[in-house]
């Protein structure tokens, strides 16, 4: 696999799942820049943001892309849901991490957000909140995978929601789904979410 | 078709008899089967149906039901049903076969999902489209537009009456909430 060839040596043990170095990160510039095409990271890696979120990654051609990240000093995230080639399962988590050397896992899937705390990255469960059912499958969901982060999502239910999240689960939120204005992005983290997840590069500080 | 149309902006989302009876005894001629099981409340909302209730079903929520054209011809032979909802293209294309309106569900989580969900839209196109959740349609209307001009109804998280309104000041046809207060808010609305 072309993939593996290009591993730089060491890189394989290399992964760093510091939560804590995330969130002090996030203390400073509370984005993550979601990259939805390649053409979008050359911006992104310009920008502040100390995590990059990747949507629809190609999964084998991923590593150059999350290796540029890094040495920005950023952390690069991987949404293993959208992925394309990649299995949505152990092995997949396995490569993401091991191979590719991910600092995250995205995933609105409980059993993968268990597989990725297994590999030592930092699991961020997206809460994908169509209606209020969908919330209160998400919530016994969290209780269940208990994720490092939740990603909550479109960003205007996160004011209708945030209490019931925080009520059940003190974990950190990001608030992520269109949010495109700096008024979202403002309101957001004043309801006490640790970050927006946006891939409008105005927002990207 | 001989089945009725969509009668009005409010659609009551309702998962049992004694919440159909309350749509029904607001004066609601129409209303949506969002979740819970529909066989345990068949028999009321077949009798409904008789009436000239237009019913609506999401094969996404509802309990009891394969997501099979078995389960599309209970709906539209044996109880007459007026529509269904679900995310699923090869389902609506199969509930038109058997003559039900087909409401394509798309979830409005973020800009990724919304053009996926845009790009899978379904010929024969639908009878309308579902954004859910119903408070990002102020939001995405424009993007929505930009690829279609299909009504759009707007289900979850409407809470309020308030809420309903501003979802379909920002061109939504129709709006469904499980919320009777809100159900009793737009009593008063005539049918459009």
């Amino acid at each position: 696999m072309a993939t593996r060839t290009t591993v730089p040596p060491g890189r394989i043990r290399a992964v760093d799942g510091s939560m804590s170095r995330l969130l002090e990160q996030f203390g400073h510039v509370p984005v993550a820049a979601v990259i939805r095409r390649g053409e979008d990271l050359p911006r992104a890696l310009a920008s502040q943001v100390p995590a990059v979120f990747f949507l629809r990654a190609p999964a084998f051609h991923l590593g150059p892309l999350v290796w540029a990240v890094q040495a920005r000093g950023k952390m690069a995230f991987v949404h293993i849901d959208l992925i394309a080639g990649l299995g949505k399962d152990r092995a997949g988590i396995a490569f993401l991490a091991r191979e590719i050397g991910v600092n995250g896992i995205i995933t609105s899937h409980s059993g993968l957000v268990a597989a990725a705390k297994a590999e030592h990255v930092i699991a961020v469960q997206r809460l994908l909140l169509y209606d209020d059912l969908a919330l209160s499958s998400a919530l016994s969901a969290l209780d269940h995978a208990r994720p490092d982060i939740v990603e909550v999502l479109p960003g205007v239910i996160f004011p209708l929601v945030v209490d019931q999240i925080r009520g059940r689960l003190p974990l950190p939120i990001i608030v992520g789904g269109f949010v495109t204005e700096a008024d979202h992005r403002a309101a957001a983290l004043q309801r006490g979410a640790v970050a927006i997840s946006t891939s409008t590069a105005e927002l990207w500080p | 078709m001989r089945t009725p149309g969509v009668l009005g902006v409010m659609l009551p989302a309702v998962r049992d008899g004694a919440s159909l009876n309350q749509a029904l005894d607001l004066g609601y001629r129409q209303v949506l089967v969002e979740r819970g099981s529909l066989l345990a409340m068949v028999g009321p909302l077949a009798g409904a149906a008789r009436q000239g209730i237009a019913i609506f079903v999401n094969l996404d929520g509802v309990e009891g039901l394969a997501p099979d054209s078995a389960a599309l011809a209970f709906l539209a032979t044996d109880l007459g049903f007026s529509g269904v909802l679900s995310v699923k293209p090869h389902l609506l294309k199969d509930a038109s076969r058997f003559r039900l309106r087909t409401i394509q569900r798309i979830h409005a989580l973020d800009s990724t999902g919304l053009e996926t969900g845009l790009h899978s839209l379904v010929s024969p196109a639908p009878y309308a489209i579902a954004i859910a959740p119903a408070v990002a349609i102020p939001q995405v209307m424009p993007h929505i537009r930009s690829s279609t001009s299909a009504p759009i109804w707007g289900t979850g998280f409407i809470a309020s009456a308030q809420q309903a309104a501003e979802v379909l000041r920002a061109g939504a046809a129709v709006v469904s909430s499980a919320r009777v207060e809100v159900w009793r808010d737009f009593g008063g609305v005539p049918v459009s």
